[in-house]
């Protein structure tokens, strides 16, 4: 069963990330450093994000001998989720909800 | 004891394995690259997608602290990701005794007043079970070694209380047949290792499964004999004495903590892991299946050009041969029919015993 639950703070840090160029692919490593998350908090939710239909992904080939690398962007569901989200619900930056508890 | 110098035989053989094929197959990669690899072979088959995305994306990472950063938390990510189908109900059971030996032993330190040294011991065996909720949670995360685990578990289990005659004293005080050091140290081990190979289809599956089997049993024994000493304390057999009551109860938490928590997850990983090397051999079964353990099949669709293009991925479970490959319905009637005539020849065995 599909849950409806108000994404979190950190979720909307991603989205908001994503959102600001929605025709521009990011890797996973630049949006947590972006939104100050880390790994372990970024990919679930970007898997749940992915599992909603809100990110697409897709694969660039890897330079060399290096493996191919993972790239996220919204998709136009997600870009209708991110313009319908609250604005309470926006944070101010799109950095991590710990630095906006910091600036009160 | 024989068993000691065996287990050590046979850890020495292990490392010698390994390092002998690191000099054939080269070097292996460094550890913040090594251990995704690992833990990602622990997602689920249609979160493999994801496992490659992480070692994808660690690979164009510079700087080793902040790979270090990264692998940590993919490895936390990997472990907790859902969905863990029967992976779950298992862990749950797991923590469950977990958390039920641990009250039971504080209840035990309340009722007999053991005092605050006591603590010590609690703390030790606090660590012990988290240890073994973990190492349970990783084993039940790879595909096919729930069921064969879990069932290896009931084997190993109730030959360790069929050994006491599932009677509360012997356990406390371990009064074993004759048969039962054989039978507990070697044979139900290699049994469960064997049998884990074959349902599996490799070596790999039937070393996980001894594992997921030492593990489950030694908690589920350990709340047993916990149970034990909380039931009779400091009482027992007449030829039981001679020491005050707090010794005697300290004594025997000491003893089901190296007995239970140790001694049988320690011979049951390693005969298991030995008899599945050795029925792998045997059966000319593979050593991993590679299909489970790390997607490789993801990287084939992709495209040349450095354009992005998705790619669609094959969700299917991974490949899996042996009994697991069998019809549902001819893999419960096996299962069943093994748990019936195990009750039946633990509890023939344990009350002659």
């Amino acid at each position: 069963m599909q849950r409806n639950r108000p994404p979190s703070a950190q979720t909307v840090s991603v989205l908001l990330a994503l959102a600001a160029d929605p025709t521009q692919w990011r890797y996973g490593y630049d949006l947590a450093t972006q939104v100050q998350l880390k790994s372990g908090s970024l990919y679930p939710i970007l898997v749940r994000l992915a599992d909603r239909g809100l990110l697409e992904t897709a694969w660039e080939q890897g330079e060399g001998s290096r493996p191919p690398r993972h790239l996220y962007r919204l998709t136009s569901t997600g870009r209708d989720y991110v313009a319908a989200l609250p604005a309470v619900r926006r944070p101010k930056t799109v950095a991590h909800p710990h630095n906006r508890l910091s600036e009160a | 004891m024989l068993i000691i110098p065996i287990m050590l035989l046979g850890i020495a053989v292990a490392l010698f394995r390994r390092s002998s094929q690191a000099v054939v197959y080269g070097p292996r990669p460094d550890a913040p690259l090594q251990l995704p690899r690992w833990a990602t072979g622990l997602l689920s088959a249609q979160r493999a997608e994801w496992g490659q995305a992480m070692l994808g994306e660690l690979a164009h990472i510079e700087g080793r602290a902040r790979r270090w950063r990264f692998t940590i938390g993919c490895i936390g990510a990997a472990l907790l990701l859902p969905p863990w189908g029967r992976a779950s109900g298992a862990v749950l059971a797991i923590v469950a005794v977990a958390v039920g030996s641990l009250g039971v032993y504080a209840s035990v330190i309340i009722r007999y007043r053991l005092g605050t040294s006591s603590l010590i011991g609690a703390a030790i065996v606090a660590t012990f079970l988290l240890g073994f909720v973990l190492a349970a949670v990783v084993a039940l995360r790879r595909p096919g070694v729930a069921v064969p685990g879990l069932l290896g578990c009931l084997v190993v289990a109730l030959a360790w209380m069929a050994a006491s005659g599932f009677t509360f004293s012997n356990m406390i005080l371990r009064v074993w047949p004759a048969w039962a050091l054989p039978l507990l140290f070697i044979v139900v081990p290699a049994v469960v290792g064997g049998l884990g190979t074959v349902w599996g289809g490799n070596a790999a599956a039937g070393r996980r499964t001894a594992r997921l089997a030492g593990i489950s049993a030694g908690v589920a024994v350990y709340l047993y004999g916990t149970v034990a000493v909380a039931v009779f304390g400091a009482g027992g057999p007449a030829d039981d004495s001679g020491f005050s009551a707090t010794y005697k109860i300290n004594d025997r938490l000491g003893n089901n903590l190296i007995f239970y928590l140790a001694l049988l997850p320690l011979v049951t990983a390693t005969f298991g892991w030995s008899a599945a090397a050795l029925t792998a051999r045997i059966m000319q079964l593979p050593d991993h299946a590679d299909a489970a353990d790390l997607p490789a099949a993801s990287y084939v669709s992709m495209t040349r050009s450095y354009v992005p293009v998705t790619v669609q991925y094959d969700t299917e479970p991974a490949i899996r041969g042996g009994v697991a490959a069998w019809p549902r319905s001819a893999r419960v009637a096996l299962v069943s029919s093994a748990v019936v005539g195990m009750f039946a020849l633990a509890f023939a065995t344990g009350l002659r015993g």
